[in-house]
């Protein structure tokens, strides 16, 4: 089934599976569940982001070469057919099997979606690596002077012949410490022209002019990167959208991040709430039982872990259905929020003394996590743009005080 | 029960479904219905009316989501709940021609065992038959069915008197029937999921008409010569709310979704049902607040909602119970089902 049929069984396989969702599921879950060597993925403690950067770039190669992570994707962008939901059951499965869901597929689900709608040459080009673990990006939005106030970035590209100077500096790149191209956001208008004078663009991180600088998050993994960029040429077939379209297709992308990126992380969260339990659990059995809260806490992780699948479930199947996602899915970036905060607190807790004095590898991950779950409610809009959103464009209250 | 607005938990697709357009008029309908029905035979009797059999076998799940979420929102006589439950057990007890009505445990059980002290939503006849479920949380128990002419009943006004509670007590050994094993377990597992679903549509239904009244509220409100809903903390409350009763809705959908097992999808109904407790809990705290004053004087509905969701949290377990359940299950070896597939 991996390749090694014939080119003819290859087609109709891929025929069915693009169209067959639960056939995909099925033969998908099978696969994880008999490959004994994905097991050096599960339950590993990397050291370093760079270390587990690499890692899970293997991963995304054995997927690509069975073929499982390329459905979901056009095949104009070396996909397989098919629609979100393809990706969405992908997470969910390698979660189910206890694997991870690699590490650069998150910044895929909101960087790739744009990229296949705005620029497809780029997708073309760029996507079937990035599919194949030879590649990946970072989402290069916040500045300095510009984080839950995104419009008002000033990192400048100005148009000179058939390509962009880019100049100014970004912070706190997700993924940038390792990413071998950053799409980012720009200005293009004038200082004063806010959302409308923006563009996204796609720059090589290898370009002459730019300077990359690691930032580690309290945990000392390099999750974020600082980025400068000195009079950096980028072609302008680069652009995603058309110069000053910027603003809509960072919207167009949130729906993705609103989307895909919860479902990912509840799927994920799924996985880890287990392995807290296993480990309270082997605790309990060496005469050790959690605290008497545990079982309140990890019903209530678990519940909202529950709430969170049945929303974000809707928001991917409308999203798979071509319906555009609005302000309502500010609910599921709050209950994300809720999920991650809260698993990642539960084990904190839960585990008490050994969370901040143990020293056995599972201690480091949780604390690692712990520390990166306090970006759920920062990154991508923060827990309070969230509730502002809601109010503005769901509630319709009046407007804020200014 | 003349009228059975119930269903067994049968899967959305069964039936030929309900189309949007009907949906909206069939919610207008029971909004109205709850608002002029004030007691449990006018409901029966104009749900009869309205044909709901009928929609019930066209698309359980909504019918019933639809159905409980209204009577939340109109504070409406809880007594619809007893047709739920007694759908799924009355196969498992002897035929009757006399009425009957579901006596729900009372949290604190009667000191004599030989005592049934449980709790009916609203007065019934003396011809009434009671059926007493008494089941421990590790679904052994058994089904008593009591008539209602041998025990005591008082009026229980406690924290929500809108809803006309009666106690009762009545002495075991006068049940009429006893069913013990695992059919009548079976039975009332399904119908304490079915009950736990109807709840939290009633509990979301309940959130929802405060939330409304609230937002009502803060934007008609004028203070430091700006509406109230103008300022952040008030606004990000609001937010809050709104976020807990769509959880809320959509667990319920979930548990709909997944209930086609032996057990009825207890698992799933009984994280529905907790859901909506915590929602409640969060949303009514968040709605008395904005309110200011009024929000705890008889000056507006508010007080009403507050007590009606605290005791529909408690109808077939309150969310704390029901959260240290879950926990505790898991914490024993229990799946962590998924609970939904894309």
């Amino acid at each position: 089934m991996t390749g090694t049929g014939s080119a003819q069984a290859e087609k109709a396989t891929t025929l069915s599976f693009s169209t067959d969702l639960d056939a995909y599921r099925t033969a998908l879950r099978s696969y994880l569940c008999a490959e004994r060597h994905l097991d050096r993925w599960r339950g590993r403690h990397y050291s370093s982001i760079e270390e587990r950067t690499a890692d899970h770039a293997v991963l995304l190669e054995v997927l690509h070469r069975g073929r499982w992570n390329r459905y979901g994707w056009p095949t104009e962008a070396g996909g397989l057919g098919g629609d979100p939901r393809h990706r969405a059951v992908l997470y969910d499965e390698l979660s189910a099997s206890g694997l991870p869901v690699p590490e650069q597929m998150n910044l895929l689900e909101t960087l790739g979606p744009p990229l296949v709608r705005f620029a497809p040459e780029l997708a073309a080009r760029y996507l079937p690596l990035f599919l194949a673990g030879a590649e990946h990006w970072g989402q290069c939005f916040s500045e300095p002077e510009a984080g839950s106030d995104l419009a008002s970035l000033s990192t400048r590209a100005r148009r000179v012949d058939g390509h962009y100077v880019v100049s100014g500096q970004k912070l706190w790149t997700s993924h940038g410490a390792t990413a071998d191209r950053v799409v980012a956001l720009v200005r293009t208008g004038t200082p004063e022209s806010r959302h409308r004078g923006l563009s996204m663009i796609m720059i090589d991180l290898d370009s002459p002019g730019i300077t990359r600088r690691p930032i580690a998050i309290a945990s000392g993994a390099h999750e974020l990167a600082e980025i400068f960029f000195d009079d950096v040429v980028v072609p302008a077939d680069r652009l995603v959208g058309a110069e000053g379209q910027g603003w809509s297709v960072a919207m167009y992308l949130l729906q993705y991040e609103r989307a895909m990126y919860a479902w990912a992380s509840a799927s994920v969260a799924l996985r880890r709430l287990r392995e807290l339990r296993d480990q309270l659990r082997e605790r309990a059995a060496a005469g050790r039982p959690a605290p008497a809260d545990g079982a309140t806490r990890l019903g209530a992780v678990y519940a909202d872990i529950i709430t969170l699948r049945a929303q974000s479930a809707d928001t991917v199947r409308r999203l798979a259905a071509g319906e555009t996602v609005g302000p309502e899915a500010s609910v599921d970036k709050i209950l994300l929020a809720t999920v991650e905060s809260g698993i990642n607190d539960a084990a904190r807790d839960l585990l008490g003394g050994e969370f901040v004095l143990g020293t056995a590898p599972e201690l480091h991950g949780w604390r690692d996590d712990w520390w990166y779950s306090r970006s759920a409610t920062i990154l991508g809009g923060s827990a309070e743009v969230q509730r502002t959103i809601i109010a503005d464009h769901v509630l319709g209250l009046p407007k804020e005080a200014k | 029960m003349s009228t059975s607005p119930t269903t067994t938990a049968e899967p959305t697709d069964d039936g030929p479904g309900l189309d949007p357009a009907t949906v909206e008029l069939l919610t207008g309908s029971l909004r109205e219905l709850f608002a002029e029905s004030t007691d449990a035979s006018a409901v029966s009797a104009a749900l009869a009316e309205l044909g709901w059999t009928e929609v019930v076998a066209a698309d359980p799940a909504l019918a019933t989501t639809i159905l409980f979420t209204e009577q939340g929102r109109g504070l409406a006589d809880p007594r619809i709940l007893d047709d739920v439950l007694l759908d799924l057990l009355e196969p498992v007890l002897p035929a009757t021609r006399s009425p009957r009505a579901v006596l729900y445990p009372h949290p604190v059980p009667a000191e004599d065992a030989g005592t049934v002290r449980g709790v009916l939503l609203g007065a019934v006849g003396e011809d009434t038959e009671l059926v007493a479920p008494r089941f421990g949380a590790d679904g052994v128990g058994e089904l008593l069915v009591l008539p209602a002419a041998a025990g005591s009943s008082t009026d229980l006004t406690g924290f929500d008197p809108g809803a006309a509670l009666r106690l009762v007590e009545i002495p075991a050994a006068a049940a009429t029937a006893r069913r013990t094993g695992p059919a009548a377990a079976q039975a009332w597992t399904r119908a304490e999921a079915a009950g736990r679903r109807a709840l939290a549509s009633a509990i979301a239904g309940v959130c929802e008409a405060a939330l409304a009244q609230a937002n009502a509220h803060v934007t008609a409100r004028v203070q430091y010569g700006k509406p109230i809903g103008a300022f952040q903390a008030v606004r990000h409350r609001m937010s809050e709310s709104h976020v807990a009763v769509t959880a809320t809705r959509r667990t319920v959908a979930a548990a709909w979704a997944a209930g086609t097992d032996a057990t009825g999808g207890a698992w799933e109904a009984r994280i529905a049902k907790y859901r909506a407790g915590r929602a409640q809990a969060e949303v009514l705290r968040h709605t008395v607040q904005v309110l200011g004053a009024m929000g705890l004087t008889l000056e507006s509905d508010m007080h009403r909602f507050v007590t009606r969701g605290a005791l529909l949290d408690l109808l077939l377990g309150d969310h704390r119970s029901l959260g240290q359940e879950i926990g505790a299950d898991l914490l024993t070896g229990s799946d962590a089902r998924p609970v939904v597939e894309i």
